[in-house]
């Protein structure tokens, strides 16, 4: 019995599996640098074309450099897409996925955080900027400019403080036009003595996605 | 010998079992002629339908759906700011659950085709009456369809199957067409159905009622959508989006359905005292302000747990409450006077004392702190501080002068210099089974229902699904938006009058003053969720966006009360992406039906 029990089960599911990887950068196409974003802050959509013309998409998320990776891909024939990021939307490519296969995408951000300088004063941090279109061209309107405060070196949309970052956004609702050439002050006032924070400034467009476009971060010992 | 026995036998056996005829009617299942040929028949086969009708009721939850079960407090408001408690964020909902109730759609689309075969059993009346009462179910069931997903399939017929797939797999139509469809099956409705029906069921008027209600959101959705969308290929096909120029056809709809209703209901005015009354709205089984309602009973097993859920366990005799109304919520009749002018917060002898010379219908909507129900008063405090000085401003900032004397605690046993800290009410700092806010939701609680029976699945308190106080708010939306300012104002001051507030004035008469309106006289009724959607204005005003609470305080030196208007307790934010203002197709469907695809944009 039980040699039958132990027989009747000896296929090998000889498949491969999910061996194949992705990975690359989102290149900044005004910088050529990567584009200056958070983890999560925008996806790679993959689409796996070599079984179904509408296939559920699945997504890599960006990490916080601008890179992108996945080592858990089954091999095959792929479009794929930056999606869901604060830049001009861009069209797919279709491309074949096999052992490890690189490919970098470059893209237009909405804006850039140009001429960043910061200044603590006591414990108020202050920071000032210009925003600048590479398209000003139908961008969408402008909601907002945020600082974000944090802890860590992973400072963002999704990871701040939110006494620090949230509350001392300013609104804005405007178009390109009324917000070329100005220069913003971004007040971040209590710091707490004695801490390291990392801070950056993040403005998003009103598109399908709200995600920002960052400036670099910085890095504030506050006495 | 004994085998021809045998052989003869058998055969004879064969024989005789052969001559049975095969084509006996089964009695198990239920032929046409049984169902469609009498009044019984086909009352009970529309018992069916309308039990699965998409009422979104108090078993209704957005992210599981229908006839849930006891925990009630899943409340779609809960997803927005209208309540805050057991969702985390409003992701947990926004995406739905995949509703596809094709199946209901087909059991309405064999009435609609068989019955007229049975026409001489029944007069032209009844028929007519039971081929609207069909065309109303069906538009219920597409208006559900279309609020959600936008364009779907539009089914008209009963599909044969099996049938090649290529029938069976259907296209998207346009979310217009899908819109004018619904408007076309209530129109039907309405003139094939007499003026009354029997409670629950619908009549010409619960149609034109729903049409107010759907013509209003198809025009804001094509009026909004389309400056505030997610670009996409179902957005390209028209899948999903409506041209703006369909707007004020659709407005106009909206009012001319709402009119029908005049005089033909009234807002309910039975009681003098506006806090009662307007309490026993959502009570009194013989209001004339229901439309269409959905009954519960005991013995059916079709109890809700309102009662149970929505008030704390202290006045309840069983379960438990997690969703409670937002401090924004009630700034929406008016900002409280908790403070005084130089800053420092009121001190108040009672915590019931803030309550005086509040609108009538807010305090009938919420239970503030101080308030009673069956016998018991929300003795709702947060904690003590033995002494309190400086402004509100001050001690809600990042260095609170007061903190070192303030008590809080996860327990209503604890005291402290022989005061509880927190009441019974709450608010506790553990868990989320006493209120956050310092607010309850009052709307329909049963009042008179003894402690004893506040049990789970114990509630029969009828759901109005319609009522005329939303038509009248459809009407007055439909007009502010097309400019018909002074109907507006008439209208609103029908609610406003029966609400016991001040009235409003020509200048009042903004769309958003109309919204404002609407939000406060159906909250809590599930249609908020559905507003801030169809007004496109979600994903501003939940961006990233914490909700308050009104916490009371016992300052002990005084013996007085403070109240402070502070991040609730939890301080989840709730943030709605644009890609939400359409639920995804189910992921069954696409797989099932290549041709449903595009999905909506951004799944």
């Amino acid at each position: 019995m039980i040699l039958v029990a132990g027989f009747s089960c000896t296929k090998v599911d000889n498949l491969p599996g999910p061996n194949a990887g992705f990975k690359g950068r989102i290149i900044d196409k005004t910088t050529s640098a990567n584009l200056l974003t958070e983890t999560s802050g925008m996806q790679i959509k993959l689409e796996e074309l070599s079984w179904s013309a509408t296939p559920d998409p699945q997504y890599i998320p960006s990490k916080q450099d601008g890179t992108f990776e996945d080592d858990k891909l089954f091999k095959g024939h792929y479009r794929v897409t930056p999606y869901g990021g604060a830049f001009w939307p861009v069209d797919g490519v279709e491309l074949d996925i096999n052992g490890t296969t690189s490919h970098d995408f470059e893209v237009t951000p909405y804006l850039a955080i140009k001429n960043l300088t910061n200044s603590l004063s006591g414990t108020t941090l202050t920071l000032t900027f210009n925003m600048v279109a590479p398209i000003p061209d139908g961008l969408p309107q402008i909601i907002d400019v945020k600082p974000f405060v944090n802890d860590t070196q992973f400072v963002g949309s999704g990871a701040n403080i939110n006494n620090y970052s949230d509350v001392n956004k300013i609104t804005l609702n405007s178009n390109y036009s009324d917000v070329v050439g100005k220069t913003y002050t971004l007040t971040i006032p209590s710091l707490k003595s004695g801490r390291t924070f990392y801070a950056r400034v993040g403005v998003r467009v009103n598109d399908s996605f709200k995600q920002y476009n960052y400036s670099d971060i910085i890095e504030v010992k506050v006495p | 010998m004994k085998r021809f026995k045998y052989i003869i036998t058998i055969t004879a056996g064969l024989i005789l079992a052969s001559c049975h005829k095969l084509a006996v009617t089964p009695l198990n299942i239920l032929s046409d002629n049984a169902v469609f040929s009498s009044a019984t028949g086909v009352t009970a086969y529309f018992a069916n339908i309308y039990s699965s009708l998409p009422i979104e009721d108090f078993k209704y939850e957005q992210n599981n759906g229908f006839n849930q079960d006891w925990q009630n407090f899943y409340h779609p408001g809960a997803l927005c700011g209208e309540l805050v408690g057991p969702y985390g964020s409003t992701y947990d909902g926004a995406g739905g659950f995949g509703y596809w109730p094709y199946d209901k759609i087909r059991t309405v689309n064999v009435l609609i085709e068989t019955l007229p075969k049975y026409a001489s059993s029944f007069t032209d009346v009844q028929k007519n009456q039971w081929l609207g009462e069909a065309y109303f179910c069906r538009a219920y069931f597409y208006f559900a369809l279309a609020k959600r997903y936008g364009g779907i399939p539009i089914i008209k017929t009963v599909q044969s199957y099996p049938a090649p797939i290529n029938e069976l797999q259907v296209h998207r139509d346009k979310e217009v067409d899908v819109w004018k469809f619904i408007e076309d099956d209530l129109d039907k409705a309405y003139q094939m159905m007499p003026e009354t029906s029997v409670r629950g069921r619908a009549n010409r008027y619960v149609a034109a009622a729903l049409e107010s209600r759907a013509m209003l959101y198809a025009a804001t959705i094509a009026k909004y959508g389309s400056a505030n969308f997610v670009a996409g290929d179902a957005r390209s096909a028209g899948f999903v989006g409506i041209d703006a120029s369909e707007a004020n056809a659709f407005f106009q709809k909206a009012i001319d359905a709402a009119k029908l209703l005049d005089g033909k209901y009234s807002l309910y005015q039975k009681s003098a005292d506006k806090v009662k009354n307007y309490t026993d709205v959502f009570l009194d089984q013989d209001s004339p302000e229901n439309i269409f309602v959905k009954d519960y009973s005991l013995p059916s097993n079709t109890a809700h747990s309102w009662d149970a859920t929505m008030s704390p366990r202290y006045m309840t005799a069983d379960g438990l409450s997690r969703a409670y109304p937002t401090m924004e919520f009630v700034e929406r009749f008016t900002s409280l006077l908790i403070t005084n002018a130089d800053g420092t917060p009121k001190r108040f002898t009672n915590t019931g004392d803030l309550m005086t010379g509040l609108e009538p219908r807010l305090l009938a909507t919420v239970y503030f702190p101080g308030a009673t129900l069956r016998g018991l008063t929300f003795d709702t405090q947060r904690g003590l501080y033995e002494h309190f000085t400086g402004t509100a401003a001050a001690e809600l900032s990042s260095n609170p002068p007061n903190q070192q004397f303030r008590h809080l605690s996860g327990s209503t046993d604890a005291l402290f210099n022989g005061k509880r800290i927190i009441g019974f009410t709450g608010v506790s700092t553990d868990g989320d089974d006493k209120t956050r806010t310092g607010f309850y939701v009052r709307k329909y609680i049963d009042y008179n229902k003894a402690q004893a029976d506040c049990g789970l699945y114990k509630s029969t308190t009828s759901w109005i699904d319609m009522r005329y106080a939303e038509v009248l708010l459809n009407r007055a939306e439909a007009d502010v938006e097309l400019g018909n300012t002074s109907d507006a104002l008439t209208t609103i001051n029908l609610i406003r009058t029966r609400a016991g507030a001040t009235l409003a004035t020509p200048g009042d008469i903004t769309v958003d003053y109309i919204r404002n309106e609407r939000c406060m006289e159906l909250a809590f009724e599930k249609h908020y969720w559905w507003d801030i959607r169809r007004w496109r204005i979600a994903d501003q005003i939940l961006d990233n966006t914490r909700y308050h609470a009104l916490l009371p305080y016992l300052v002990l030196d005084e013996n007085k009360y403070i109240f402070l208007r502070e991040n609730e307790p939890f301080q989840r934010s709730y943030t709605f992406e644009k890609k939400y203002y359409y639920e995804p197709l189910p992921g069954g469907e696409l797989n099932k039906n290549p041709n449903l695809y595009p999905n909506n944009p951004n799944y």
